[in-house]
């Protein structure tokens, strides 16, 4: 499967999906006008993607530093797909959530994740 | 001529406006030449015309080509060529494949294909025809830019002038919520601050005899799209909150939900027979998902005590003397949404009150504007260190310095959100 990049705008994320290593990483900030026309060829691919997949380890690099309300939501059903992945293939995905020493916003959001997702590895790290 | 007075008189609709400029007003009376004539009679013509800029040249009626004064004049220049070309036909040094268009096409359309063939017909002009393709005179590129960015302006104007009007409706319709709070609270602050004149974020505040009710609402969107949602819930919730279930927030939220769902159709889809269910649980392209972060409140102001229920709204209070900010964490489920299922059950938190006790809502605009110099989120931990520290000022010195925090830490960065604050004194 072709690997997925996407270059960042001010209002949509830099989305680089590196199928052929099972490296998925997504940064920058996402509040599109209209986030569900932005992020559904997205989700598509990645559904494609995991459906190819035979329990292979996938790392997911979540790097966002701010995301609107309908993004959320994407974002929900994003971590949905990984969970159902994982959840099929115990240990397999492992979610590194960067976040700045400062930001309890990204931090308490990425706490909901790991409560929300628990077959998803959740991996907190501090960017220096 | 282009008529320049057009430019003024216009009070139209936007739909009236693109209707009413087309390539047409942009006519130019320019008399054309036949290819009979030789380039002598046009060295003649453009050195008795000073203005010509471009020369059509027509065959039985139809444009054939374009002349351009300094090409031609530049080629003639050249030694030899006046003995060579005079008594040639005017075809010899024309533009072959000038841009022709039709007298009714838009001046968008007009401008994108002036633009697609390239900077030359900008300076030379275009041709423009009637609907049998018969020459009515030259345009140029100076008018069309003209009428273009005067389209733009008169666009522009009529938008925000239908958004301003747009937000003295939408501050009208928050007029009772103020005086009602006017006369339940003493010292208090209201903070709201659309991000785009009108938005998403509302407050709500109805007074009864025993106490008060209280909503600080984030609807989805922004902007107009966002003022109309602010329009509906508070009309709905108008009709739900009634005497007898003021004191139960969280079984107003419930029935927002149901009410929002039901009538925005935002039901989870269902799988019909043969057709894969799409597998994600917001909805594709066309169909609405809107609703709202919010919390009630139901202040009861004869027994001091406030019944709270949040839809991923906290609140937090600061008791008088007291040294931390405490908060009640709310459900972290949105009202109305699809995924939000119809039966859900936000929950009531009490909270008894003190004299002096101090009690602030606010929506996510402020907390998630990114800004600093690490240009992160200014956060929870920021705002209630600003009211920790401020809480024992009067509120509306509360609100000046939240706000004055909040715009320093935005500095250059774009607002992300509409931003609104609450804060009351016991």
């Amino acid at each position: 499967m072709t690997d997925l990049y996407m270059a960042g705008s001010a209002d949509t994320p830099e989305i680089d999906f590196k199928f052929s290593s099972n490296t998925l990483e997504m940064s920058g900030e996402a509040y599109p006008e209209n986030g569900v026309e932005f992020f559904l060829p997205v989700l598509k691919q990645l559904q494609a993607y995991l459906k190819t997949l035979a329990g292979d380890s996938v790392e997911f690099n979540f790097k966002l530093t701010y995301f609107n309300s309908v993004s959320t939501k994407i974002l929900y059903s994003l971590f949905e797909l990984l969970n159902e992945y994982a959840k099929a293939n115990p240990d397999s995905v492992k979610l590194n959530w960067f976040h700045d020493e400062d930001d309890d916003t990204i931090l308490s959001f990425g706490l909901d994740i790991q409560e929300d997702f628990p077959w998803i590895d959740f991996n907190a790290i501090v960017v220096a | 001529m282009f008529d320049q007075s057009l430019l003024t008189k216009s009070k139209a609709g936007l739909s009236e406006i693109e209707a009413e400029y087309i390539a047409g007003s942009l006519i130019k009376i320019c008399p054309p030449v036949s290819p009979q004539q030789t380039n002598f009679e046009i060295s003649k013509l453009l050195a008795e015309q000073r203005d010509l800029v471009s020369i059509a040249v027509i065959e039985n009626n139809k444009p054939i080509g374009l002349i351009n004064r300094n090409y031609f004049m530049e080629v003639m220049a050249k030694p030899y060529h006046h003995d060579l070309f005079d008594r040639k036909s005017c075809t010899t040094f024309m533009e072959k494949l000038p841009l022709i268009v039709d007298q009714n096409m838009s001046i968008q359309t007009l401008s994108f294909k002036v633009l697609d063939s390239g900077s030359k017909t900008l300076q030379d002009g275009f041709i423009i025809t009637n609907e049998e393709g018969q020459y009515l005179g030259l345009g140029t590129g100076e008018d069309l830019v003209r009428v273009v960015s005067f389209l733009q302006a008169e666009k522009n104007r009529l938008i925000s002038e239908s958004i301003n009007y747009a937000s003295v409706i939408q501050k009208s319709f928050l007029r009772s919520s103020r005086e009602d709070m006017s006369t339940v609270m003493t010292d208090y602050f209201m903070h709201w601050e659309p991000r785009d004149k009108v938005g998403g974020d509302y407050y709500f505040c109805k007074k009864f005899d025993d106490g008060f009710f209280l909503a600080l609402i984030d609807c989805t969107g922004h902007g107009v799209p966002g003022a109309f949602m602010t329009l509906i819930m508070a009309s709905f919730l108008d009709q739900i909150l009634l005497e007898d279930n003021r004191h139960d927030p969280a079984d107003l939220l419930a029935l927002m939900n149901k009410k929002v769902k039901t009538s925005l159709g935002q039901v989870a889809p269902v799988a019909v027979a043969g057709e894969e269910l799409d597998s994600f649980n917001f909805t594709p392209v066309g169909q609405s998902d809107d609703g709202m972060d919010t919390a009630f409140c139901w202040i009861n102001t004869q027994e001091n005590f406030l019944i709270y229920a949040g839809a991923k709204t906290p609140l937090f209070y600061l008791p008088e003397g007291g040294e931390e900010v405490l908060t009640l964490e709310p459900n972290r489920k949105g009202v109305g949404y699809i995924d939000s299922p119809m039966d859900y059950e936000w929950k009531n938190q009490r909270l008894e009150l003190t004299k002096g006790m101090c009690v602030y809502l606010t929506t996510d605009g402020i907390i998630d504007q990114i800004g600093g110099p690490k240009k992160i989120a200014f956060g929870k931990k920021r705002f209630t260190t600003i009211i920790k520290e401020n809480y024992q000022k009067p509120m509306l010195e509360q609100e000046d310095i939240i706000m004055q925090a909040y715009y320093e830490y935005q500095g250059k960065q774009r607002r992300r959100d509409d931003v609104s604050a609450l804060g009351f004194r016991i």
